[in-house]
């Protein structure tokens, strides 16, 4: 068993809202300055940067979940985690065959750009990523289970693009693995007040960074866990067999 | 007036089998946020929405209301349908905007007793 400090919500400059300097390379580079050992790639309705960050991050011993943030009909955000880039790459084949058919527009909510493992400019996306797929949360969650990744229902404190606030509470049949505090609803969460409508799912917290600092300064997981594969994180969250997950940590030290 | 009167008169294509046509329509509520619903609305009232989900329908039981009106040509789950009837919940559906259903709803219906 080890324990080790992970992040599973971070965006690249692939999302439209997240700033330039959010390059794949420069994210694991911090990582490892800042000894966060595992992080996950979640750009909106997107993946095309996490296969460099994944090749970035094997210089610096940093283990990158390939992920996305999923927005599902109800425009509600769900964080979803894969073992292998050739899943992420299958799930994105269905996130492309049920997106909106928008171009994006750059000036208005943002540039899109794809990067690779060493910061190189390959393309720009044209597709609008922001926006509700046509597929409904119960179905992005069953298909990305039987894809063998992991589901978590987003920033559910949030006012908006919350599956809490969209459909009031949330079911305990949906097949979620855990429900995500923003950075924002720490304070509410040590208060308890958002116990109850979680159904007794647990919960994670994860930075959601748009920018480095975000990143550096949100809040991470101390996980302990055998390995760093999707079925153990299931198993930390659950708390079995000597696996634990502690949300609500932070970065405490800074290498080189 | 009676609920059936409302789905009649709006021409809605009513998706379920076991709600109650003759209950008493008190109001109308539109919002496509849940928790705001279950905040906000009040027994009897129709329910404007474009959400499909099946909490819809738990939603509408919980509070008891006397419809939801799915908008826009909004797709409804199967679950949503199956659970409305088991509860005895009301759902129809219409490809007029939620708009236009508030609209009339509201030129028809006054909210309060």
């Amino acid at each position: 068993m080890k324990t080790l400090l992970a992040d599973f919500h971070i965006h690249t400059l692939l999302s439209p809202c997240a700033e330039i300097e959010m390059t794949p390379h420069h994210i694991v580079l911090r990582a490892a300055q800042y000894g966060v050992d595992a992080v996950a790639i979640t750009d909106h309705n997107a993946s095309a940067n996490a296969a460099a960050a994944v090749k970035a991050a094997q210089q610096y011993g940093i283990k990158v979940f390939p992920g996305m943030e999923v927005e599902c009909r109800e425009e509600a955000h769900i964080v979803v985690l894969f073992d292998t880039l050739g899943q992420l790459a299958d799930w994105q084949k269905v996130v492309d065959a049920n997106m909106s058919g928008l171009k994006n527009n750059a000036e208005r909510f943002g540039a899109q750009f794809i990067v690779d493992d060493d910061d190189n400019f390959i393309a720009e996306e044209e597709r609008m990523l922001l926006g509700p797929l046509k597929l409904p949360a119960r179905e992005v969650i069953s298909r990305v289970n039987a894809m063998g990744g992991i589901a978590i229902a987003a920033h559910v404190d949030r006012p908006s693009y919350s599956l809490l606030m969209q459909l009031g509470f949330l079911p305990s049949d949906m097949g979620l693995a855990a429900a995500e505090i923003s950075p924002m609803g720490l304070k509410e969460l040590k208060e308890q007040k958002l116990k109850m409508p979680l159904g007794g799912l647990n919960y994670v917290t994860d930075s959601d960074a748009h920018m480095m600092d975000s990143f550096i300064s949100g809040p991470k997981n101390l996980i302990t866990v055998k390995d760093l594969t999707v079925a153990e994180l299931r198993l930390a969250i659950e708390g079995t067999e000597g696996r634990s997950w502690q949300p609500g940590c932070f970065i405490t030290r800074r290498d080189g | 007036m009676q609920i059936k009167e409302v789905i009649n008169s709006l021409n809605l294509q009513l998706l379920t089998h076991t709600g109650d046509m003759q209950a008493e329509v008190t109001g109308g509520y539109a919002s496509d946020l849940l928790s705001n619903v279950m905040g906000q609305a009040e027994p009897g009232m129709v329910w404007v929405t474009m959400q499909g989900h099946q909490n819809v329908a738990a939603v509408a039981s919980l509070i008891g209301l006397s419809a939801v009106v799915v908008a826009g040509g909004a797709p409804v789950e199967e679950e949503t349908l199956k659970k409305a009837d088991a509860n005895n919940i009301n759902i129809a559906v219409t490809d007029l905007p939620a708009y236009v259903v508030a609209g009339q709803l509201a030129l028809g219906i006054t909210n309060g007793k």
